[in-house]
């Protein structure tokens, strides 16, 4: 049985079709590529099954239950976490209360969750920066910060918005390390990114939208031959260059 | 060692009214007292959720209007009277959170003061129960007696031990916060709410919570207040002034921490009772200009700024 | 029938004051997201400008506007120039409350200066409304009303035809992309300072011969003003007209239909409605 059913989703802006009758499924352990061109709906479809955003249409089943119509930290105690395409992390408080925060979900003492984040911010590689504001971090360092937040609450299912967005080359391969292991533990995710070569060599599975749709939903071999896809990439950069 | 800081700062802050006769003086420390009350409990909201209400004035209003309604139309003795006031100030800012904190920022901010000045508008025309705009007036305080012995209103003291109590409970209540989940939720939300929501928080019942106990200690001070004062009238008590006077006394003292109003009121009420003797306005001069100061130059406040001083964190 | 009339041309007579208000504040939020707390005082620095011109100097009241809108301008600059420029960096919270402090320091110093004292501006020419259709007009709200036309025309003028016109709405979309055009956006940001003060002061002469006078009065203007910019969207300039007019029209047929007493609260239960319901402004068009 899928962890994850998302069926029909809808959400338009006004005239913009952001996300149209989007439907996919993620199975237990598997790390899912969302990909798209720029304004394809990926972020969308992220906060609509987060709860920050409510769907017009179309169901979210996570482990058996319907999500629609919960708020963000009710989709978070159902077990899905989630980071920020442009990050948000609690820039005044220091790394380790940063993950604290996201430890307390499930754990109410501030000893157990304090022992809790650290072991997290050491899986991250952030174990030495644990005094730090987070304001003062990278870029990449507060990516991998809100990864840790998220990993803090016990997710079931993990949503990475970007991870790689903005990164330089050494910190896309270390992030790609990250997700890796992340795999290796067994956690579920479900990752936009725009770093193709990264998403394509750790997803199990890759869906493609474009204009809110979904176009593609294969193997990442499978994918990178489709000439649907490879239109839609085409045409959205052609599209890219008109808008700008 | 600070546990045992903390105490002496007790025993010295109930010994005050022993050790003091000078009835200006004394006075001086209720006013100082008081407004470190309102101070606190406007910080936990503003200070720690980071959520600036400008409308607290309407909670102390409500305070101060039941505790002189139940003992004027009810014949309840003000001090049980206050206790309630507390209560119903915090029951009246349910409905309050839940329509403002949908709105986030500047725009809460405004919000609040909307509804401040809605509350004040119906308290000067539901003459029924408020007397309307002319107020409401305890001539004398009802006999108390205290191990036996009667209470002595026309003292200082009383009102003295009253405020202090006050004042130990919300600083309590707000050093408490700080060491537990709820408190560092509080935080979060402040630092930013989405992210917030994302670990679990649930941002509008954690903000209520804060906002109703906030209301619960505004209002109670506000049943001091009338007490104290024994005559309000809904622009006194209902004021926005009032409002922003709290904000300053947080802000200036410095926002979300345990000790910040008591520095803030102490600086901020000697100024202000000091320069009252001599010309009424000036003291909202250097108000002003303190809090334009603080926020230009100062922006953690006295206290927080001794905190970095110190290296300690909160 | 006579009385609905009689109330909204009032209303229409007042609301465009309260336009020529809304739309100072508004172009300030617009270009630096700030929400100016002391802009209610700032009128009623122009009222005071008015007064002592006319008590002073015996310079009519309308006319002493040539004077003070100038004189507003720069003194709004040099509020955003030595003061409020450095605060904008800390935030939108922390600008609420410096301006909040603001408006204390400027309204208890003129409380300082001027005293408590009701004062009123008495013009030998306006005992008497006009009468036109058997609707009575107040005098003074009339020639008020045709100043804050010609003044809002010039403004719309200004936004539309002028280099700077074009910068401020520009940085009032989005500094970043207005910075990266090669507008000057902290310039920007001083001169649309300047304009909002002196839309201020200058609705500020304009109400003086028609409101009691006094220092705090800047409390109950700011009230009402953000009123108006919500209603009509902050950000927006023909929002804040129509949303000053619309308040101006909801106070007077409050007053006739509802109860004097009560008549403040509709505008801010709709404030609130407004901000709840429709955050962009009962328009649409301003940003939230």
């Amino acid at each position: 049985m899928a962890l994850l059913e998302v069926s029909g989703l809808t959400r338009h802006f006004g005239g913009v079709r952001a996300v149209t009758d989007l439907s996919f499924t993620v199975a237990e352990g598997e790390i899912l590529g969302l990909i798209g061109p720029n304004g394809a709906g990926k972020t969308t479809a992220f906060n609509l099954i987060a709860g920050y955003l409510r769907p017009m249409a179309g169901r979210i089943v996570f482990a058996g239950r319907d999500l629609v119509g919960l708020k963000p930290h009710a989709v978070t105690k159902r077990g899905i976490a989630r980071t920020f395409q442009i990050v948000k992390p609690f820039r005044k408080l220091d790394v380790l209360e940063n993950v604290v925060l996201g430890a307390f979900l499930r754990r109410r003492g501030r000893r157990e969750a304090e022992a809790e984040a650290r072991l997290v911010l050491d899986k991250v590689g952030l174990g030495a920066k644990i005094g730090v504001p987070a304001a003062d971090l990278t870029l990449a360092e507060q990516k991998r910060l809100e990864i840790a937040r998220a990993l803090a609450t016990r997710p079931r299912l993990l949503l990475l918005d970007e991870p790689m967005g903005g990164l330089n080359p050494t910190e896309i391969d270390q992030a790609s390390l990250l997700v890796q292991r992340l795999r290796e533990d067994g956690i579920t995710i479900v990752w936009v990114e725009h770093v193709l070569k990264a998403i394509m060599k750790v997803s199990h599975r890759v869906v493609v939208i474009h204009h809110g749709e979904k176009i593609a939903d294969a193997t990442p071999e499978a994918v990178v031959q489709d000439p649907a896809v490879i239109a839609a990439y085409l045409g959205g950069a052609r599209d890219g260059h008109a808008a700008a | 060692m600070t546990r045992g800081l903390v105490a002496l700062a007790i025993v010295a802050l109930f010994a005050v009214p022993w050790l003091v006769t000078n009835t200006f003086f004394m006075h001086l420390a209720i006013m100082v007292l008081m407004w470190t009350a309102l101070g606190a409990a406007w910080n936990l909201l503003g200070g720690f959720a980071g959520q600036v209400s400008f409308g607290h004035a309407a909670f102390l209003g409500v305070g101060a209007y039941a505790t002189m309604i139940f003992h004027l139309k009810l014949g309840l003795a003000p001090w049980y009277g206050l206790v309630l006031g507390g209560v119903i100030g915090a029951l009246v800012s349910l409905p309050i959170g839940f329509i403002c904190f949908r709105l986030r920022g500047p725009y809460f901010s405004l919000a609040t003061l909307a509804v401040a000045e809605i509350i004040r508008i119906i308290a000067i025309n539901w003459e029924t129960l408020t007397d309307g705009p002319v107020g409401m007036l305890i001539t004398t305080l009802p006999e108390l007696r205290v191990l036996g012995q009667p209470v002595d209103w026309e003292s200082k003291t009383p009102f003295y031990v009253m405020i202090a109590t006050i004042v130990v409970a919300v600083i309590g209540a707000t050093w408490a916060i700080t060491r537990l989940r709820f408190g560092a939720y509080l935080l979060a939300i402040r630092e930013d709410p989405d992210s917030a929501e994302a670990v679990g928080i649930d941002t509008v019942r954690t903000n209520v919570t804060a906002l109703a106990l906030s209301a619960f200690f505004t209002a109670l001070t506000g049943g001091f207040y009338a007490i104290y004062f024994r005559y309000i009238d809904p622009d006194a008590v209902f004021s926005i002034a009032l409002s922003v006077e709290m904000v300053f006394i947080a802000v200036v003292g410095g926002l979300a921490t345990a000790a910040g109003p008591l520095i803030g009121a102490v600086f901020l009420v000697t100024l202000a009772e000091v320069f009252r003797e001599r010309f009424q306005v000036w003291h909202l001069i250097f108000y002003g200009l303190f809090m334009m100061l603080t926020i230009r130059y100062l922006p953690e406040g006295i206290w927080g700024r001794i905190g970095l001083l110190l290296g300690r964190r909160g | 029938m006579e009385t609905l009339i009689q109330s909204l041309v009032s209303g229409v007579l007042t609301g465009s004051l309260y336009a020529m208000i809304g739309v100072g504040l508004t172009v300030v939020f617009g270009v630096m997201r700030i929400i100016n707390m002391a802009h209610g005082d700032l009128v009623m620095l122009g009222m005071y400008g008015a007064f002592w011109a006319h008590v002073g100097a015996r310079v009519d009241p309308f006319l002493s506007i040539v004077v003070w809108m100038p004189l507003m301008f720069l003194f709004g600059m040099a509020i955003h120039r030595f003061l409020l420029r450095k605060v904008v960096l800390g935030g939108e919270l922390n600008t609420l409350l410096y301006t909040a402090g603001l408006s204390l320091f400027i309204a208890n110093l003129a409380l300082f200066v001027w005293t408590g004292d009701y004062r009123t501006i008495k013009l030998s020419y306006a005992v008497m409304p006009l009468r036109p259709f058997d609707i009575a007009v107040p005098i003074p709200l009339a020639i008020s009303f045709g100043l804050a036309i010609v003044i809002t025309v010039a403004l719309y003028w200004l936004l539309a035809r002028t280099d700077m016109g074009r910068a401020i709405r520009a940085t009032s979309q989005d500094a970043e992309a207005a910075a990266l055009m090669g507008v000057n956006v902290e310039r920007t940001a001083t001169i649309t300072f300047g304009l909002g003060t002196a839309l201020a002061g200058g609705a500020g002469v304009l109400l003086a011969p028609s409101l009691y006078l006094y220092p705090t009065v800047g409390e109950i203007l700011v009230a009402k003003c953000f009123v108006i910019v919500v209603l009509g969207g902050l950000g927006s300039v023909p929002g804040a007209i129509a949303g000053g007019i619309l308040l101006g029209i909801i106070e007077s047929l409050g007053a006739v239909y509802v109860s004097v007493a009560y008549k403040d609260l509709i505008g801010f239960v709709i404030f609130l409605l407004v901000l709840l319901l429709r955050p962009a402004g009962l328009f649409g068009v301003g940003k939230s």
